[in-house]
């Protein structure tokens, strides 16, 4: 029987590479299982505490982040800090697979829209527990109390960003359309945006329907808020519907940028029809702002973002936080790190405005001469504005990083006329109650 | 040979009818479970435990911070009657799959009729086309992909055709032919599938006057059911699975307009993004089923149109 002899043959070779596939299986799963069990690295080399500090951020950030790092372990030679960072999408996942497996970092960076969720999954410390290692005297009561929740500080604002209406320098200059300035409305934008889509033939801004950062600053400027003090949306269908029409009619005016150009839109400044020479304005974060300045032959301006009838709408944003992992073995020393890298002068000046500009306020005087280039610019242009705005609002609850994507696919729908704003308002006011209510 | 062959069979028998009376066999079953155990532990580990973890999850609300939360059949009630975003990506996927498998199977064929026709370079030639499907599932060819097919790309700058990958009616056909060059694979099978088959057979029918197209229809397409029905099972089930184009087409978003909102997109989308891992996982087995579903379906009409060469024997 030949066929016996054929499987003979080839059955140990099947089982050999069985036996691989479940030894890489099994190597792939120690080193889990290792992962999992780091957090008990209590103390390690040399009897010294052992702390994990994991961040996003580019390689700029890193080199003066490990610079301020190693000036902590030498004023604390008994702490020893290992840190981590990656870009932000891979960091949002990577951090929310480690706290939902129980092994958060011990210090962590943390964004805004993350705060609600991991304090009410239990993740963060409250740092009313350690309040001799973190002095939180030189930060304005206003953004402090965006790192709370139920009243309990869980994380503490590292720098601050505001939005700003970015635009082409050497464009705007040249339609001869009036600049823009400081308390300027919507509808004085509107007309702004149509008159430079008519004097250069390029829509005059990025079409704003599709953020919600945007949104947000239009809806405070009329006295309401994204979401109530309760988790609850702050406003109602017929809101959003003005918004998405106001928007929608500008784009159809080819005032605005279309939705070839809005769907690109992904978070990068390269995508953005200002960054690929298509509008002459944007909508943006001031910090992230910087990356136009390559883009843009002519240079880029930041200028404040449109306001209400009686209100401005714009804000000072904790564009960072830092928090401390409730089940450290090492509270203490862990807000220590914290408040090193908030509170030290010396911290201050290597880190700069890498992060922001700082929420400390004496700290922000101090580096303020040491501003260069486009960080210089931020600083000017946030303190053009202080003492202007209004208090941020509370931290986002826990469902609003999944709604803000909702919200720039809900306005596709407008934008490439398949629903109307109405229609399109509804179906998010839907989703954000189904969302909320989980 | 013969007398080795008898003795198997009277020592399996005899084990079949009396086991304790064989000498050793129990620390043979036992040797047999120590050198399956790493397969076994890997299967159960890492593949029945997570499918019955996900199946628990599928009834729940889970957030991955809070325990989960048993909801019954809710994400299920959810997903078919209150979820508008899931039937766009249910039909976003349905007219993926019956534009690109018959397009990627037909081209597939044609190109895997030309090599076997070729005397010379054939070997160099089944390799360039076989190329893309190596490179194809990688994400740097979807993004070459985008940048081809964006405004100002260079499909824009050649034929004017507008950004593809930027309007709602033209995406997926965008995503659709980033699966059809990718043809290599079933080429590769195809091609094997049309050496197999008797020179004899067209011979025969050229004597006999039959035409190019008649002995393609009569002796190629009968011949080779086999293997077009084993492309067409392997290709849908890979089709409805498909993420990685569209994930970089439309920067994971599924746009413009939910037109690239694939199912595996949204599953995506609602697991990792909105952290619903209860509705991710119900939506998984919900795939799970339609895919069980279609193939068994494929099979069943295969009765009617594969011919398989022993057929005479039965």
């Amino acid at each position: 029987m030949p066929g016996n002899r054929t499987r003979k043959s080839w059955q140990p070779r099947i089982t050999a590479a069985t036996a691989a596939t479940a030894a890489t299986a099994m190597l792939v799963s120690c080193s889990l299982l290792a992962g999992c069990s780091g957090s008990d690295g209590a103390s390690g080399a040399g009897g010294k505490v052992v702390l994990r500090y994991t961040w996003w951020g580019n390689p700029d950030r890193a080199a003066r982040t490990q610079e301020a790092v190693d000036l902590f372990e030498k004023k604390h030679p008994e702490i020893e800090v290992q840190t981590s960072f990656s870009g932000y999408d891979a960091y949002k996942q990577k951090l929310a697979t480690q706290a939902a497996g129980g092994d958060a970092p011990d210090a962590m960076q943390l964004d805004y829209r993350m705060i609600d969720q991991y304090a009410s999954g239990g993740v963060l410390l409250d740092f009313a527990e350690q309040p001799s290692a973190l002095d939180t005297g030189e930060f304005d009561a206003g953004l402090l109390a965006t790192g709370k929740v139920d009243g309990k500080q869980y994380a503490i604002p590292q720098a601050r960003g505001t939005e700003t209406v970015v635009y082409d320098t050497a464009q705007w200059k040249k339609s001869g359309v009036a600049l823009p300035r400081e308390g300027w409305t919507w509808s004085e934008w509107a007309d702004a945006v149509r008159e430079l889509a008519k004097r250069t033939g390029r829509p005059g801004a990025t079409d704003p329907g599709q953020s919600e950062d945007a949104f947000e600053v239009w809806l405070r400027g009329r006295g309401k808020s994204l979401y109530t003090e309760d988790r609850r949306l702050g406003f109602t269908v017929d809101d959003l519907t003005r918004w998405w029409t106001f928007a929608d009619k500008l784009r159809r005016e080819g005032a605005v940028s279309p939705a070839e150009q809005t769907t690109q839109l992904d978070g990068t400044v390269e995508n953005t029809p200002l960054g690929r020479g298509k509008a002459i304005s944007d909508s943006n974060w001031d910090a992230p702002s910087s990356g136009f300045v390559a883009l843009v032959p002519g240079g880029v301006t930041l200028a404040p973002m449109p306001s209400g009838e009686d209100t401005p709408g714009q804000y000072f944003k904790p564009s960072m936080f830092m928090g401390v992992a409730a089940d450290t073995g090492h509270p203490k020393e862990s807000v220590r790190l914290v408040d090193f890298m908030l509170n030290d002068p010396d911290a201050a000046r290597i880190l700069g405005a890498t992060r922001g500009i700082p929420v400390n306020e004496s700290l922000r005087a101090a580096i303020a001469p040491g501003l260069k280039d486009f960080d210089k610019t931020v600083f000017d242009y946030q303190a053009s504005l202080e003492g202007d705005l209004d208090a941020p609002p509370q931290a986002p609850p826990s469902g609003d990083s999944a709604l803000q994507t909702t919200f720039a696919r809900d306005y596709d729908q407008v934008s490439y006329e398949r629903m109307s704003p109405r229609e399109a308002a509804e179906d998010y006011v839907t989703e954000a109650k189904a969302e909320l209510r989980s | 040979m013969t007398t080795t062959t008898t003795e198997q069979t009277a020592t399996a028998s005899a084990a079949r009818t009396a086991p304790a009376k064989r000498p050793g066999g129990r620390r043979r079953e036992g040797a047999a479970w120590v050198f399956l155990s790493p397969w076994v532990l890997g299967a159960a580990v890492l593949t029945l435990l997570p499918m019955a973890v996900s199946l628990y999850l599928s009834f729940t609300d889970y957030d991955l911070f809070n325990p989960p939360r048993w909801v019954g059949l809710r994400n299920y009630t959810q997903m078919f009657t209150e979820d508008p975003r899931y039937w766009r990506s249910v039909g976003a996927t349905l007219t993926y799959v019956v534009i690109a498998v018959p397009l990627q199977l037909a081209l597939a064929l044609v190109v895997a009729l030309g090599l076997k026709s070729m005397r010379r370079g054939r070997g160099f030639y089944r390799s360039a086309f076989y190329a893309p499907s190596l490179l194809g599932a990688s994400m740097s060819i979807a993004l070459v992909w985008r940048a081809l097919f964006n405004d100002g790309g260079t499909v824009d700058n050649l034929f004017g055709t507008g950004g593809w990958v930027n309007r709602p009616g033209w995406a997926l056909l965008a995503v659709a032919l980033l699966t059809v060059w990718q043809f290599g694979a079933p080429m590769v099978i195809f091609l094997a599938g049309l050496q197999q088959i008797p020179t004899e057979l067209y011979e025969a029918a050229s004597v006999d006057g039959a035409s190019r197209w008649r002995q393609f229809l009569s002796i190629t397409v009968p011949m080779l059911s086999p293997v077009i029905f084993f492309n067409l099972v392997l290709q849908t089930i890979q089709a409805f699975q498909v993420f990685t184009p569209a994930f970089a087409v439309s920067g994971g978003k599924g746009g413009p307009a939910d037109s690239t909102l694939f199912y595996t997109l949204y599953l995506y989308d609602r697991g990792f993004v909105a952290s619903h891992m209860g509705y991710a996982s119900a939506m998984a087995w919900v795939l799970l089923i339609v895919i069980g579903a279609v193939t068994a379906v494929l099979f069943r009409t295969s009765r009617t149109w594969v011919f398989y060469a022993s057929e005479g024997d039965r």
